[in-house]
């Protein structure tokens, strides 16, 4: 299965949990190459949000307060940028904040921007992985390098029981080279 | 609690803090009490409270045991309150509940639940965007959530109005569906007990 169809088909898994909602701009609405990996989630899972990251990780955290599991979609690690400190502040934080009393799990879905055959310029391109490991104390943030790293990373995602949340961070340039 | 109950809750908190006995910043309410009994009146304890770094009277309100509270503002938690069994989340970080209330109050509506979101701000909060983003899509949105201003004219130590180069702010004397505004004056200092205390 090539990068792009395990994206696809980790998406309809994670459908399937009728806990799981997936947010953010570009979900329900055409737009980036992320939105034809959610084309067999249901309609009625995706919720089209406006272009405010901070309110959407803000949200994320809510509904994952009150039992959902988000799937939160920020196409380029430089738009997640713009909902820092929601991320660091709040969903990173709240198990300590709350003496392990609150679990957030969520799911982020985040991409580095793909350079070929164009380069959409240097705020588009950021990898702020290993910045945003050194900043969260509980979230883990994985890279997915391969194609056969994509299921099982989003399978543990929704699966772990640890009240954690994940970011799962994609190459756009793989989509259609692996 | 009746406004004595909370008024001397908040002095035996402020001679603890006055006295060195609280190794943390604390947020002392007074001047609310009767505004703050009066939102309570319709708080259920199904309902979700979210909070700033000011919440001591929010959380006895919702029926946290005071000694509770008091234990944890003792060790320190006072900025950040948070009681899962009573669905109350409080934040140290200016606008930080509000998106979060949101998502909540969102996914309260789309599983139907019998339950609704109250989130406090101050006046400055009230006037910043994330502030108008989360009333704004919650209006719209017709989600379950009530937001409450309390504006005691500071931001820290700064005056509002003055900052903002506006006397009347944007949700000054607002009473709707959504929003409802209260002033106050405390006598307390932003943080602390009015005392300086050397650690």
């Amino acid at each position: 299965m090539t990068y792009f169809d395990e994206l696809k088909r980790s998406m309809t898994f994670l459908a399937q949990d009728p806990r799981t909602i997936f947010i953010g701009q570009a979900v329900a609405a055409a737009g980036t190459a992320m939105t034809n990996t959610l084309k067999d989630v249901p309609r009625d899972r995706l919720i089209e949000l406006p272009v405010a990251e901070e309110m959407q990780m803000g949200m994320t955290t809510g509904m994952a307060l009150t039992g959902l599991v988000p799937v939160s979609i920020f196409p380029r690690w430089n738009f997640l940028l713009c909902a820092i400190s929601q991320l660091v502040n709040h969903l990173d934080k709240v198990q300590v904040m709350s003496n392990n009393g609150y679990k957030t799990k969520a799911i982020i879905r985040t991409g580095i921007g793909s350079q070929r055959p164009l380069h959409p310029q240097h705020q588009h391109v950021g990898d702020y992985t290993e910045a945003l490991r050194a900043m969260c104390s509980t979230i883990e943030v994985i890279r997915l390098e391969e194609p056969s790293d994509i299921f099982p990373a989003y399978e543990r995602a929704l699966l772990r029981d640890d009240g954690c949340s994940t970011i799962l961070v994609e190459y756009g340039d793989y989509y259609g080279e692996k | 609690m009746t406004k004595e109950e909370l008024i001397a809750f908040e002095e035996e908190i402020a001679a603890l803090f006055n006295t060195g006995n609280i190794r943390a910043p604390v947020h002392l309410y007074f001047g609310n009490e009767e505004q703050m009994i009066g939102v309570f009146r319709t708080i259920r304890s199904q309902d979700w409270v979210f909070c700033s770094w000011r919440s001591h009277y929010q959380c006895l309100l919702k029926g946290v045991p005071k000694e509770l509270v008091r234990e944890e503002i003792v060790a320190g938690r006072s900025i950040s309150l948070c009681f899962p069994e009573h669905r109350i989340y409080s934040s140290a970080i200016v606008g930080g509940v509000l998106p979060i209330a949101v998502g909540a109050a969102m996914s309260i509506q789309r599983r139907g639940e019998d339950s609704k979101v109250y989130c406090f701000l101050g006046e400055m909060t009230a006037e910043t965007g994330i502030a108008h983003e989360a009333i704004k899509y919650s209006r719209n949105h017709r989600l379950p959530i009530h937001f409450i201003v309390e504006d005691n004219a500071k931001s820290v130590c700064t005056d509002t109005r003055e900052a903002w180069n506006q006397p009347r702010l944007s949700f000054e004397g607002v009473a709707d569906e959504y929003v409802s505004y209260y002033r106050y004056e405390t006598k307390y200092p932003h943080a602390g007990a009015g005392v300086r205390v050397q650690f």
